[in-house]
């Protein structure tokens, strides 16, 4: 018979470490793949002496490690509340309290362990250095991160119903705080799919950091440039247009029985957009106002919001799957840069508004969702 | 008897028959009808499921029966608005589904069989929404949240709700605001023996108040306790009336 550690072990270790090969193969790569063979072992070692020597680059290499220690815990409790590891509530909760707290540490510490190990070697040369000090708070911080986990993964053990750390915080906006159909699938990304709308900002506002960067170069702000890389960011959005269909499709059908007239439903779908859009405009607004004049910022980002309003309304053909979506979306986003190259933007966001509302007010009330019958 | 006779006698037959079947429809047209269907036709991925050229469905409490996949819910979903279909719906004659898509949301409530919400939503959010969308007495929906126990656990969110829970929550919703046709896909499934009997207090009550409703339901209605108006059966694809 398997023993318990093994078990866990697959529970928890080896569906880490597969659930995570894509991370870790950019990780290897952005580490190892991207540095020359023969200089790859002076390259660690002058980051580490790096951060061993500088305060400040200690303080984000520690705020990293504790990011990645976060996903960690982040990825045992999500096993514990997902269907079909109920079991896990019984059976680890029958286990003594010493023991169960072995298990957790050890969890733990062996999907930490890539940061463990690193740290080690941080460690070593800090102490070959003698630089004790950060040697010490290295050491501290990874301890840490191994043992604090332990104390939610004990709460959850014993109080299955709380979803995370936040369920206090939760509890109290639940009592006091009415949410608004237009933060429904926020809260659907926020609470249900965090990586997902974290990743696609991360990607969004690295392009605007790039525009930005690009722009900083040339003696004149090419507000064109801008317009550009705002084009790029609403692309990144396409993934969570799709699934913000599917969400709709889900769980808001009830909602087609509410009387609410078709510009309000058409007004928050609006608001939706431009709540997802809020990290892009307030990074716009911070960086380009030096820059060029508010409507010149303006038409940037109405260009953007235009354009996913386009987007998603695009998906109100029941047919309209990721694959023939992308390609509208690319040439509509081709068409609207020719204008802008033009210097029609103007006209382009008119004729981007002109086409979500006559497709969201065509296509809304006879919108179903589609079956595939091969499926 | 004569041929002669034979067929005097045959053409009174015909003529009282006829009669009969005319003062029968006069009485029918006559007694107000609570919602019509004109060529409500709607198919999935080109397969059609329902096909009703025309049916009136008279003031009051309708019994909604056919076999699984018969086409029950979807009947449903199409006049309470929820999903897409060709033709027309009157409610009380009057408002229509193609000029007044809204009013007719307004009028018409549902509660799904097997209702399904986002997780994160809790009873007050979906109990508000609804307020602020249909309307309708705040305290009598305070006070019937109270009696169906929903009061308890309306600040906490559905995810942490059992079926049973869930199923209470979308019956109040169903009677939040001023319906004039309620409808209700299988109510009684899953709630406790104490909710089913507030639930047929409800539908007593909003019946003397001029609600109609359709109800679908596989477990018998209890007669003794709602008196039914007519029977709605849904077979081949069309709705006829008992």
């Amino acid at each position: 018979m398997r023993s318990t550690t093994s078990i866990l072990d697959k529970i928890f270790v080896k569906r880490f470490y597969l659930e995570n090969v894509g991370f870790f193969l950019i990780l290897f790569y952005l580490f190892f793949g991207t540095v020359n063979g023969a200089n790859l072992i002076s390259y660690h070692h002058a980051l580490i002496r790096g951060f061993i020597s500088s305060t400040g680059f200690l303080l984000i290499v520690l705020g990293i490690w504790t990011a990645y220690a976060i996903k960690c815990m982040w990825f045992v409790m999500k096993t514990l509340h997902s269907p079909g590891y109920d079991f896990l509530f019984s059976t680890m909760g029958s286990i003594p309290h010493g023991e169960r707290k072995w298990h957790w540490v050890r969890i733990q510490t062996e999907i930490y362990l890539p940061v463990l190990i690193y740290s080690a070697v941080s460690i070593f040369i800090a102490v070959a250095e003698h630089r004790y000090i950060p040697a010490a708070i290295i050491a501290v911080v990874n301890i840490l991160h191994c043992v604090w986990p332990l104390w939610l993964y004990e709460r959850k053990i014993w109080k299955p119903d709380t979803i995370f750390f936040t369920g206090y915080i939760q509890q109290w906006i639940n009592k006091h705080f009415i949410k608004p159909p237009v933060l429904f699938f926020i809260y659907e990304l926020l609470t249900n799919f965090p990586m997902r709308i974290i990743s696609t900002k991360l990607a969004s506002t690295g392009v605007l950091w790039l525009t930005f960067l690009l722009l900083s170069r040339d003696q004149a702000f090419d507000l064109r440039g801008l317009q550009l890389g705002v084009i790029c960011c609403a692309l990144l959005h396409m993934q969570l247009m799709i699934h913000h269909r599917a969400f709709d499709d889900t769980y808001l059908s009830f909602m087609e029985n509410l009387p609410i007239p078709l510009w309000k439903i058409y007004a928050r779908l609006t608001g939706i957009y431009v709540l997802l859009f809020l990290p892009e405009i307030l990074m716009i607004i911070v960086n380009a106002a030096h820059a060029t004049s508010a409507v010149g910022i303006a038409t940037v980002l109405i260009t953007g919001i235009s354009l996913m309003m386009v987007f998603r309304c695009l998906l109100y053909f029941p047919k309209m799957n990721t694959e023939i979506h992308i390609r509208y979306t690319l040439s509509i986003s081709f068409v609207t840069l020719f204008m802008i190259l033009a210097h029609y933007e103007w006209l382009a966001i008119l004729l981007l508004q002109l086409a979500a509302a006559t497709l969201f007010f065509s296509r809304y009330r006879k919108y179903e969702a589609y079956i595939d019958p091969d499926l | 008897m004569t041929l002669s006779t034979k067929i005097a006698l045959k053409k009174n037959c015909v003529y009282i028959s006829e009669f009969f079947i005319f003062t029968f429809l006069k009485h029918d047209h006559m007694s107000e009808s609570v919602i019509t269907l004109k060529n409500v036709r709607k198919a999935y991925q080109g397969n059609p499921v329902l096909e009703i050229p025309f049916l009136e469905v008279p003031v009051g409490i309708h019994w909604l029966k056919g076999q699984n996949g018969a086409g029950k819910t979807t009947c449903m979903k199409v006049i309470a608005g929820l999903i897409p279909f060709s033709g027309e719906i009157l409610l009380r004659e009057d408002i229509s589904n193609k000029y007044n898509p809204v009013a007719l949301r307004k009028a018409i409530n549902y509660a799904e069989a097997e209702p399904l919400f986002p997780a994160y939503l809790t009873g007050n959010d979906l109990l508000a929404l609804y307020m602020n969308t249909k309307g309708g007495d705040k305290d009598w929906i305070n006070e019937v949240a109270t009696q169906l126990g929903i009061h308890a656990y309306i600040n906490f969110p559905v995810s942490s709700y059992s079926s049973g829970m869930l199923k209470k929550l979308s019956l109040l919703l169903a009677f939040t605001g001023t319906p004039q046709l309620i409808l209700l896909d299988e109510p009684l499934i899953t709630i406790d023996t104490a909710a089913v009997e507030t639930l047929y207090g409800l539908i007593r009550e909003k019946s003397e108040q001029g609600v109609s409703f359709i109800i679908t339901s596989h477990q018998p209605i209890d007669e003794s306790v709602i008196r039914l108006s007519g029977v709605l059966n849904v077979a081949d694809k069309t709705i006829t009336r008992n």
